[in-house]
């Protein structure tokens, strides 16, 4: 910790309540994490080495930059576990004890994210610590917490109808889900991902702490195993049902391709928002035992890819583009409903969406004995209609959906990322 | 680990108790303890606060200044280039105090302790020199007995518990007589308005962890069936055999051991940070125990225990509000607003003279939605009451 930070959490400041405390750390914080740069790389690998000290060879750095143009966690390069969890607005909290948690969140989310426990009082031995400890000592892990707005927090609560970004409104009822309110929804939704699940999991469960009084947690999602690539430099990984399913995914290096499809830009009236983007979140159970038991061939042409090279069926490698014309037979190679034409963007006037999903599990289905499991879905754009659109399509046609259902669904406006200086709350409250 | 033990373990916490001269310090609080200084220190004439800077070397790791005066101390410990000494802590005798490690060459940290006079050392494993005398001079840190608004505090607590322990020997004594005497139906009645003074000073109680076994142990405690009585061992013949046959003996074993209860009760000592903890592990209490319905799993009176554990929850909060409005104004607000939004949320379950006239609805058709809203105002509450004891000490 920086002399800065540290005078901020020191004994002169322990007269201001908790939350204006952290509020001072997590400037500190800000200003040292900017002014130490490399500094803060060494002490990144030092954490993730053998603790030797010595190099490790490790090319990325443990430690994603909390502030920028964007928030961390959406361009990214994917981590490989998620911890996701959505809060609702307590019913008796005022506009005032949500900005003042946005900011304690804003200097937690920080702190943690440099790979620094929750700022506060430290070894009293009469009081509960700060920081609930269990990712001391582990490697930041690359973390990033991401923070993102339901449309139910610009109803009338808390003032912020004027700034609700103008398409953030709840999805429709969408072809084929059966949602379960249960995992659906939330004012509130906090996206943490790092290499360790444990770290993931360390950074919600103390946002949900510091959000005791204010926010109600809502549901909860361990993932891991990444399903989609963000750059083409990760390797692209695969889903539960055993394919490769974000080979064509945007690369989200290509600022172009971002600019057009994900972030949110001069099309939208609220300033506020833009460099934001929308998060819509799936959580889509796959029937693994029904898929298990299908034939390779029919699975083959239910993804319109061959299973062990991930290469269209009219290719060869991986990265082939697929030829949705391409006949055999008088048939189409990669079928009428295979899921990567139907979710191609070439079949859909060019649309694109960032995925960022994760594999989940909730053990078994205590009647049947089936695995509980699938994909948690997560992509970002610049619109939720662009997803709808998609899911339209691939709700009513998709032939994966004999062996998938959309059981739980949000949708979140996700803020641009914070300037120096700036907290969540005055981001939001302006 | 079930609940039980858990909550035991940190309730053993809860009070001083003076037993034939020997004074059990439950929890911390004497000079080793490193704390964080609070605004009274601050305000505080006597508490000073200093600096010392600790440079670790291969050679060593000499504090400067080596004497400081007693109260609030930093360490200021930075590594100028040794690969091989990392860290350095500050020890009394062989109990380490406070440290900073994994000091690798060109970092630097902090830790800060609050100590009293005496002879300390600092210590750098590794090094040439590993252990440097540290010297703290001037009078004893002030301790909460020299505030009389926590001394205050304390005796109204320990009056106040004893009045509940009174009720409790009152009420169980009836409780017991209608055992005795087959009123299976009176029974039932006033086995809550009995235990709900249990529920009220229960992390007093704990402390003695064989009565309070013996008095509110559940079925899951007992290590053979023998070993389970007391209240809820009658509890699971009143409701599930409607029948008071063959309880005389435990019911004469549960009102010896309250009447104990009380004798011991009015030798505790309290110390403001074990009341303030106390009332912690009391609204914990509602969370592991009562939410759940498993402390009255056969009488579905959960709701009465909940009032209780709040009440007695509120209790000791009230009697230290004077002092945490004082020392922390906005955590003395929000405890009181989370108490009383937890208040309201049970109250939307208070009924007249409600089920076994417990005053509420039978627990057992709450729904698991309604629970859940409970839940999260008794964790909202919990969260609050337990930063007290930091703040008043």
């Amino acid at each position: 910790m920086t002399p800065d930070a540290q005078r901020d959490s020191g004994p002169a400041t322990s007269a201001v309540s908790r939350r204006r405390l952290l509020g001072a750390v997590g400037a500190g914080a800000a200003v040292a994490g900017a002014a130490l740069g490399a500094g803060g790389t060494a002490l990144a690998n030092r954490d993730s080495g053998s603790g030797s000290g010595a190099p490790t060879g490790h090319a990325a750095p443990a430690t994603v930059d909390f502030r920028g143009a964007h928030q961390a966690g959406i361009a990214t390069p994917s981590q490989d576990r998620l911890c996701f969890a959505t809060f609702d607005v307590a019913p008796n909290a005022t506009r005032a004890d949500l900005a003042a948690l946005l900011t304690t969140w804003t200097a937690a989310a920080e702190a943690m994210a440099l790979g620094r426990p929750v700022p506060g009082d430290e070894g009293d031995l009469n009081t509960p610590p700060d920081d609930t400890g269990e990712a001391v000592g582990l490697s930041p892990g690359r973390l990033t917490i991401t923070i993102g707005y339901g449309p139910g927090l610009f109803d009338d609560r808390f003032g912020l109808a004027a700034r609700r970004p103008s398409a953030l409104r709840p999805l429709p009822k969408l072809p084929g889900e059966n949602l379960d309110p249960a995992v659906t929804g939330g004012d509130l939704c906090v996206q943490a991902c790092a290499d360790d699940p444990q770290v993931a999991f360390h950074a919600v469960r103390n946002l949900r702490r510091l959000g005791f009084g204010t926010v109600l947690p809502r549901w909860m999602e361990l993932g891991f195993g990444r399903t989609s690539s963000t750059s083409p430099q990760q390797a692209t990984p695969r889903n539960l049902m055993g394919f490769k399913d974000g080979t064509r995914n945007i690369d989200a290096r290509d600022e172009k391709v971002m600019g057009r499809h994900v972030w949110i830009g001069e099309e939208e009236p609220q300033r506020w928002v833009r460099g934001g983007s929308y998060l819509v979140s799936r959580k889509i159970r796959m029937r693994m035992e029904q898929w298990d038991r299908d034939r390779l061939g029919d699975q083959q042409d239910v993804f319109g890819r061959y299973k062990g090279s991930g290469a269209p069926l009219t290719g060869h490698s991986e990265f082939d583009t697929p030829d949705f014309a391409a006949k055999s037979g008088g048939q189409y190679v990669i079928p009428d409903d295979a899921h990567i034409r139907l979710a191609s963007p070439e079949n859909n006037k060019g649309l694109r969406i960032l995925r960022r999903g994760y594999s989940y599990t909730d053990g078994i289905d205590k009647e049947t004995g089936d695995l509980l499991g699938g994909l948690f879905f997560i992509a970002f754009m610049n619109s939720p209609d662009r997803f709808v659109t998609l899911q339209r399509v691939l709700g009513a046609h998709d032939a994966l959906n004999e062996y998938i259902q959309h059981i739980g669904s949000g949708v979140f406006a996700v803020p641009p990322g914070l300037a120096a200086g700036q907290d969540w709350g005055a981001q939001l409250f302006g | 680990m079930t609940p039980r033990a858990t909550h035991r373990r940190a309730l053993a916490c809860a009070a001083t108790v003076i037993t034939a001269g020997l004074l059990m310090t439950a929890c911390g609080g004497g000079k080793d303890d490193s704390k964080g200084s609070t605004p009274a220190d601050a305000d505080n004439a006597a508490a000073k606060s200093s600096t010392v800077k600790i440079d670790i070397s291969d050679k060593d790791c000499a504090p400067t200044p080596a004497t400081v005066p007693a109260g609030t101390v930093k360490f200021d410990v930075g590594n100028k280039g040794s690969a091989k000494v990392t860290e350095a802590e500050l020890l009394d005798g062989g109990k380490i105090l406070g440290e900073k490690e994994n000091l690798t060459p060109g970092l630097s940290g902090d830790f800060t302790l609050n100590l009293d006079a005496g002879k300390y050392q600092v210590y750098c494993p590794g090094a040439k020199t590993e252990k440097t005398e540290f010297t703290v001079t001037g009078t004893a840190e002030k301790t909460w007995k020299d505030e009389p608004a926590l001394v205050t505090a304390t005796r109204q607590y320990a009056t106040w518990v004893t009045g509940e322990v009174r009720e409790l020997v009152t009420g169980t004594d009836a409780f017991t007589a209608a055992v005795k005497a087959g009123k299976t139906d009176d029974a039932k009645k006033l086995y809550g308005k009995a235990r709900v003074h249990y529920e009220r000073i229960e992390s007093t109680a704990e402390v003695w962890g064989d009565i309070d076994g013996r008095i509110d142990g559940r079925i899951d405690d007992a290590a053979t069936a023998a070993d389970f009585t007391g209240f809820h061992r009658i509890e699971q013949e009143l409701w599930e055999k409607n029948s008071t046959a063959g309880l005389g003996t435990l019911a004469d074993r549960l009102s010896a051991d309250v009447h104990d209860l009380y004798t011991k009760v009015q030798k505790v000592e309290y110390q403001p940070a074990a009341i303030a903890n106390g009332a912690t592990d009391l609204v914990n209490e509602i969370q592991s125990s009562k939410i759940t319905g498993e402390e009255e799993r056969y009488s579905h009176i959960d709701l009465l225990d909940f009032d209780g554990n709040l009440a007695g929850a509120n209790e000791a909060v009230s009697v230290l509000l004077p002092v945490l409005k004082q020392k922390d104004p906005a955590l003395a607000d929000t405890v009181a607003q989370r108490y009383q939004a937890t208040a309201t949320a049970l109250k939307a379950y208070a009924a007249t003279p409600g089920y076994e006239d417990s005053g509420y609805v039978d627990y057992s058709k709450v729904t698991d939605a309604q629970r859940r809203v409970l839940a999260q105002a008794v964790d909202a509450y919990a969260e609050s009451v337990s930063k007290i004891a930091g703040k008043i000490a």
